[in-house]
């Protein structure tokens, strides 16, 4: 089982090395490269795992400590409001608990994640101030914060020899349409257009097929090696 | 997506992008122009990481507040698993006499219509109403049309989103992000017609503008206003 679950995750980690290669590495921050399981647990990654798999209030509780004072200071930078920016850190560590069980290592590590979200909330907090017209959001200009799959490059140049028959078991839990999108994927080798096209379905939908997709396996084989 | 955008933001726009420092204008433009260019999306992840630990190194300022009653509060909500589905990425919306794609964001914005105003030499003009720091524009220019020689008074982004035009010191496509200082003088001409989404310093706030990035240009403005009064 262990095999199946890293070559999964190879999937969706090997594109991330184009990221990771031109950066320094924080120590928090070399969680990309690692399985799940080997994780330090007291990580921001880690915490924020469990805040998503077990709403567990105390490791919320440390990730607050870590970053609220952080968003505070985004806050105070941007909006030079310190109302404002308390609201800030409500907001973005409210999107925190609500969406911790939404994120994926394989896309980034945990502060980036939580940088992204206080970022895209601050603006639409100094845009409400400022009475803005609410025609765009934050979500409509940086679209990668709900993990825009084609932002990191996956699946169009990363086609792993993944043991499809071993999968299949996982993979039949899932909703039908999501099988479809992962079959032609990573069985057939499709790119996203093309799929989009066999299916007869919006690149965007798939996109988000696909997304849903892999984050439930990933969650299946994960389960599995408990 | 398209292989051949051949002018890209600046490193230090994408930057200032990914940091969220930028006034909306800006960011709808960039965000564009990043829907159609691989390359500065994939620039874009790599300086939202950068960004990130630049923003962990901040010195931390204390609010005085006791969080205690904030983190009960949000403890007590419900979390969510399912990621709403997004729309596609490209929007067809009917602009003038022909059907074009647009980047999301540039559709979300276009989204409560557009009032298009006749100017000379067969240019057609609808102002979008963003933020106070920059005037955002739709630009279309009719086949076979030439604007009259012009210059700025700050800085102008233009993003080409459908045909091709050209000016003394190059030709754009689709994809293609130009950014002009209040030093060039330039004469766009369209052979074919074309569909451009245009952000300029707001009159007002030029100097605080986009112009505020280009620190030789700002160099020159004071320069010459210093000589004029030399003179
Ligand atoms: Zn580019």
């Amino acid at each position: 089982m262990t095999q199946i679950s890293m070559t999964l995750d190879a999937i969706a980690l090997s594109s991330y090395t184009v990221k990771e290669e031109s950066l320094p590495t924080p120590a928090a921050s070399t969680a990309g490269h690692l399985p799940i399981e080997s994780l330090n647990p007291d990580s921001d990654e880690s915490l924020l795992m469990k805040v998503g798999d077990q709403q567990c209030t105390a490791a919320f509780n440390i990730l607050f400590d870590r970053f609220a004072n952080r968003i505070f200071a985004h806050g105070m930078k941007i909006t030079r409001n310190e109302q404002l920016s308390k609201d800030l850190v409500q907001e973005a560590m409210l999107i925190v608990w609500q969406k911790a069980p939404l994120y994926d290592i394989s896309k980034g590590n945990a502060q980036s994640w939580i940088f992204t979200l206080t970022r895209n909330r601050c603006f639409d907090i100094l845009r409400k101030l400022k009475r803005q017209p609410n025609c765009v959001s934050a979500d409509d200009i940086w679209s990668s914060e709900s993990g825009d799959i084609d932002a990191y490059g996956i699946a169009e140049n990363d086609f792993i020899d993944v043991e499809f028959v071993q999968i299949k078991k996982f993979l039949i839990q899932l909703p039908v349409a999501q099988q479809a999108v992962v079959e032609q994927i990573y069985l057939h080798d499709k790119t996203h257009e093309e799929a989009a096209a066999i299916l007869e379905i919006p690149l965007g939908t798939l996109k988000s097929r696909l997304r849903l997709a892999l984050g439930k396996l990933r969650q299946l084989i994960g389960t599995e090696n408990d | 997506m398209i292989s051949e955008t051949k002018f890209h933001p600046s490193t230090e726009l994408l930057q200032e992008f990914a940091a969220g420092t930028l006034s909306a204008g800006l960011n709808i433009a960039i965000s564009a122009h990043v829907e159609f260019c691989e390359l500065c999306c994939h620039k874009t992840s790599e300086f939202e990481a950068k960004a990130a630990i630049d923003w962990l190194q901040t010195s931390e300022k204390h609010s005085s507040s006791d969080y205690s009653d904030m983190i009960a509060k949000i403890v007590s909500q419900p979390q969510q698993n399912h990621i709403e589905q997004q729309d596609p990425s490209l929007s067809e919306i009917h602009m003038l006499d022909h059907s074009v794609s647009l980047p999301k964001v540039l559709a979300k914005a276009a989204s409560n219509g557009l009032v298009w105003k006749k100017l000379s030499g067969g240019i057609k003009q609808a102002q979008l109403n963003i933020d106070d720091e920059t005037q955002c524009e739709f630009i279309y220019m009719t086949p076979g049309s030439q604007t009259p020689a012009h210059k700025h008074q700050g800085s102008e982004i233009t993003l080409v989103l459908d045909g091709s035009f050209s000016d003394e010191l190059g030709e754009y496509n689709r994809s293609d992000f130009i950014m002009r200082t209040n030093k060039d003088v330039h004469q766009p001409r369209s052979d074919e017609g074309c569909l451009c989404f245009a952000v300029l310093d707001s009159p007002l706030t030029f100097t605080k503008g986009i112009a505020r990035l280009l620190n030789p240009i700002n160099n020159y403005r004071f320069r010459r206003s210093m000589s004029q009064r030399a003179v």
